[in-house]
């Protein structure tokens, strides 16, 4: 209740309209510089880390149910996962036995044709953090970040293949761009014949699409596009999505192809991402225009 | 400016001839922590996924808008500012973007102030939707216009939602008022 110790005859401080205008100014500077400049990376790192606290706190109940929801079906689903792993250990050995072959007589190739050998990477297993509400993007949220070793530009993959990359990094976190997000580009192959091109995120829900494609590109319904290795972020070989309809625009010369992620990082909640090494992309690239 | 006026008078105050005609608009002083424990613990809920469904309301907007109605001198633009710029980093938005539209509808608050205070909740509900719709609508424009794609009106539902729950709030909030017994503390 009014105390003469908080007595205030006047306001303190600038008027309303002075600080209207100033955080005005300051707001619309932020978004006009974070929108096309990457300097206010430190300053959301910063809030970032800051707010980790808080995030970890209120996720803190949703993680002990889920840790109590696998412990007391624990039983029920190993079982199943054993059948599952039981059914795909039978699969593969027959695969692998081939792949192992695959390898040497691919080495060997390599070697003759003087090819640089292809490196195993290592991978990260990461956990989705959150996933923000935010209408503009695709992103996840991760639970490493750069203390575990997680970087810029590294690509993110589940069993279906690519699932999207690293765009930023914090100590604790890192948020990836899905392959459906407008800043991400994949240098891609069509699997049938070779065809190289690069696969965007695209205007349609939970598409990607291939822009610019020639008009006499050979590019069918239900080709397999693949990761091409090029630009040195992305692996060769990691699966990318299924052509679903190619339009063609005889006034431009040019079509689009519309394709469906074979990912779904919607349906998990864990993750690989692939550590790529420093010194093999070239240092032009920033995140989020690997392709470019 | 001619608002500049007390807002706590002490009986023993030589000033207190300058009571203003109107005490309601003073009647109701929430202590500190209320304020910014409430203000807490809506950004911390703000945290978790249930914001993922877009039509669902911004408590965060809601709070920080009461309280720069009836804690003027406490929650004001800046608070806005800071609390949208803490959203924008969690949401992985464009820096800046949420905490102009918090600051815009802090402002049209604080300009309606002493217009709304004279008001039922339910009037002062009439008043705050236009309100939060223009001060969502230049950031969601923004953003349109820097990211080359219109999100949808899903934000829009989300607005009439915190709108929706202003009468609520104010029976809320005004609850430990009245239980305490400190003046007219009825529904302003």
């Amino acid at each position: 209740m009014p105390q003469p110790g908080n007595l205030r005859l006047f306001r303190q401080g600038p008027s309303v309209e002075v600080r209207l205008v100033l955080l005005l100014v300051l707001s619309l500077a932020l978004v006009i510089v974070d929108a096309h400049w990457s300097v206010l990376a430190p300053l959301r790192n910063a809030i970032s880390v800051a707010i980790y606290p808080f995030q970890r706190t209120v996720m803190a109940p949703r993680e002990a149910l889920d840790f109590f929801d696998s412990w007391s079906h624990s039983a029920s689903t190993v079982r199943a996962e054993q059948d599952a792993i039981r059914r795909q250990r039978i699969e593969m050995a027959q695969l692998s036995t081939h792949a192992a072959q695959l390898v040497a007589e691919n080495e060997q190739l390599r070697r003759l044709l003087g090819v640089a050998e292809a490196t195993a990477r290592q991978s990260i297993a990461v956990e989705v953090f959150y996933v923000p509400p935010n209408v503009f993007s695709h992103r996840l949220i991760f639970n490493k970040g750069s203390d575990d070793g997680i970087e810029a530009g590294m690509p993110v993959i589940d069993e279906g293949g690519v699932v999207g990359q690293i765009v930023r990094v914090t100590p604790f976190t890192s948020e990836a761009a899905l392959l459906i997000d407008d800043s991400i580009s994949i240098p891609v192959q069509v699997l049938r014949n070779g065809l190289r091109l690069i696969a965007f995120g695209s205007d349609e829900a939970g598409r990607i699409e291939v822009r610019y494609l020639a008009d006499h590109a050979d590019v069918e319904e239900g080709d397999m596009l693949i990761t091409s290795g090029i630009g040195g972020l992305f692996p060769a070989g990691l699966s990318v999505g299924r052509i679903l309809k190619i339009e063609r625009d005889s006034g431009t010369g040019f079509g689009r192809a519309i394709a469906e992620p074979l990912s779904h990082p919607e349906r998990y909640r864990h993750f690989l991402v692939l550590s790529i090494e420093k010194a093999s992309p070239p240092t032009s690239q920033e995140p989020g225009h690997a392709a470019e | 400016m001619p608002q500049n006026k007390p807002a706590h008078l002490s009986h023993r105050s030589s000033l207190a001839r300058l009571q203003p005609v109107d005490e309601a608009a003073f009647g109701r002083s929430m202590p500190g922590w209320v304020v910014w424990g409430t203000l807490l613990l809506v950004w911390m809920a703000s945290l978790l996924p249930w914001r993922l469904w877009q039509p669902v309301p911004d408590l965060l907007l809601l709070f920080l808008v009461y309280w720069c109605l009836h804690e003027p001198s406490r929650v004001g633009l800046t608070t806005a500012f800071v609390f949208g710029l803490l959203m924008d980093v969690h949401d992985t938005g464009l820096l800046g973007l949420q905490a102009l539209g918090y600051v815009l509808a802090a402002y049209g608050v604080e300009l309606l102030r002493r217009r709304l205070l004279r008001f039922p909740a339910v009037v002062q509900m009439l008043h705050i939707l236009p309100v939060l719709v223009l001060a969502m609508l230049v950031p969601h424009l923004l953003g349109a216009w820097l990211q080359g794609a219109w999100a949808g009106w899903g934000w829009l539902w989300s607005v009439l939602m915190t709108v929706a729950l202003w009468p609520l709030l104010d029976i809320v909030m005004s609850l430990p008022v009245r239980q305490s017994g400190a003046g007219e503390a009825g529904p302003v």
